[in-house]
C-alpha cells in the first residue's frame, strides 16, 4: 500500500517538475510568431508623403521586407541606418517598405525629413494593419516572399550581418549565391 | 524619492518625444455591441503590460487591438471568431485564460485537485483511531509521558534494567 503513496506523490512531483520546467524555459512576454508559412495579410496603404497608394496584392512576385517603427521608439531609430544600408544592398531585388506604428502623419513626415527614407513609408491609420500582422511592438521586420507568404520576423532593432542573413533565405539558394559572387 | 525619479523621467520623455502620442480610438459602438467589445477585451493580453487586458491597458497597442475587434464586429463577426483572430495572430499567449483543452487541463484540474488531496490527507488523519497510531510507530512511545511509563503494565517486564534504574532515581 506504501509504495502505491510513494509512485503518487512520486508523479505528483514529477509532473509539478515538467510544469515548473516548462513555465521556466520560457519569456512569458515574448509573444509567439504565428504567421510564418501563412498568406500575408493584404493592405493598400498611403505612403507618406507622395500619398501613392501601395497594396502588397500588387507586389506580388517580389519579396518584400516590412519594417514596423515609430518615432518615438529609440531602438528604431537607432536601426534607421541599418535599413538604409539594407535598401542600398538588396533593394533591387527585395520591395523595401516601412509602415509607421502608433504615431502621427506629422511626426513620422518631420523625422524623414530629418533622417530621409529611400524606401515608401506607409500610414496605418489606428494601427489596423500592425494588429492584422500581429505586432507587439517596434521595432518588428516581417520578410515576405515573392509568392506572399511570411517567412520571417525579427523583433528589436536589426544589425547589418542580421539583415543580410535573414534576406539571403528569403531570396532562397539561387539568390545568395548571386549576392556571394 | 520616487516620486522625484519618476517626475524626471516623464520630463525627460516628454522633451525627447519618446512617448506614443497619444490617439483616438475608434468611437464605440451602440451598448450592446459595445458591451461585447469590452466583454472580449477584458479576455485578451496586452503585449505590452503586465498581466493586465486590452480593455484595461492605456497602452496604444491595446488601444489599436480594442479597435480591431470594434471593426471586426461591426463585421458581423461572433465572439469565437474574434478570439480566433488574435488566436492566429499573437496565439494562445494572447488569451488571458488558456482554453480548457489538452494540457491545460492541468491548470484548470490541478488546484482543485492538489485540493482534495489535502482534504483527503487531513480526513484520514483525523480518522485515525489514536491506539492504531501508538502500534503503527513504536518509536512514538517515548514521547509518552514519564508517568504513563512507570505504570506497571504487561509490555513493561520486571528484567527492564533502564525502568529500574529510572524509578531508583525518582525516589531519591
Amino acid at each position: 500500500m506504501k509504495w502505491k503513496v510513494t509512485l503518487a506523490l512520486s508523479l505528483a512531483c514529477a509532473a509539478l517538475l515538467f510544469v515548473l520546467y516548462r513555465g521556466f524555459g520560457q519569456d512569458p512576454h515574448e509573444v509567439p510568431f504565428m504567421l510564418r508559412g501563412q498568406p500575408a495579410p493584404t493592405f493598400a496603404l498611403k505612403a507618406l508623403g507622395t500619398g501613392e497608394v501601395v497594396s502588397l496584392a500588387e507586389l506580388r512576385g517580389t519579396p518584400v521586407v516590412l519594417n514596423f517603427w515609430s518615432t518615438w521608439c529609440g531602438p528604431c531609430r537607432m536601426e534607421h541606418p541599418t535599413l538604409d544600408w539594407a535598401f542600398r544592398q538588396y533593394g533591387n531585388q527585395v520591395k523595401f517598405l516601412g509602415a509607421v506604428f502608433e504615431d502621427t502623419e506629422e511626426n513620422a513626415r518631420a523625422y524623414i525629413a530629418r533622417a530621409g527614407s529611400p524606401y515608401p513609408q506607409l500610414i496605418d491609420p489606428r494601427s489596423q494593419m500592425a494588429v492584422d500582422y500581429g505586432v507587439a511592438g517596434v521595432p518588428e521586420t516581417y520578410f515576405i516572399d515573392a509568392e506572399g507568404i511570411i517567412r520571417d520576423k525579427f523583433v528589436g532593432p536589426m544589425d547589418r550581418a542580421t539583415f543580410a542573413t535573414r534576406i539571403r533565405v528569403l531570396l532562397g539558394p539561387s539568390a545568395s549565391a548571386e549576392l556571394g559572387k | 524619492m520616487n516620486a522625484l525619479l519618476i517626475s524626471l523621467f516623464l520630463s525627460a520623455s516628454a522633451l525627447t518625444g519618446a512617448y506614443a502620442p497619444q490617439q483616438a480610438g475608434s468611437s464605440p459602438l451602440e451598448p450592446a455591441l459595445e458591451a461585447r467589445v469590452q466583454k472580449l477585451g477584458k479576455e485578451l493580453r496586452c503585449p505590452t503590460c503586465q498581466g493586465m487586458s486590452i480593455a484595461d491597458s492605456p497602452a496604444s497597442v491595446a488601444r489599436a487591438q480594442l479597435d480591431k475587434i470594434r471593426g471586426l464586429i461591426s463585421d458581423g463577426k461572433t465572439d469565437d471568431e474574434v478570439r480566433a483572430y488574435f488566436v492566429a495572430r499573437y496565439g494562445e499567449w494572447i488569451l488571458l485564460s488558456p482554453k480548457a483543452a489538452g494540457f491545460n487541463w492541468l491548470v484548470w484540474l490541478g488546484p482543485a485537485l492538489l485540493l482534495v488531496v489535502g482534504f483527503a490527507v487531513i480526513f484520514r488523519q483525523i480518522q485515525r483511531h489514536p491506539l492504531e497510531k501508538k502500534s503503527a510507530s513504536p518509536a512514538s512511545a517515548a514521547d509518552e509521558p514519564v508517568e504513563r511509563e512507570l505504570q506497571p503494565s504487561a509490555s513493561t517486564t520486571p528484567e527492564d534494567d533502564y525502568l529500574k534504574l529510572v524509578r531508583s532515581e525518582l525516589k531519591r
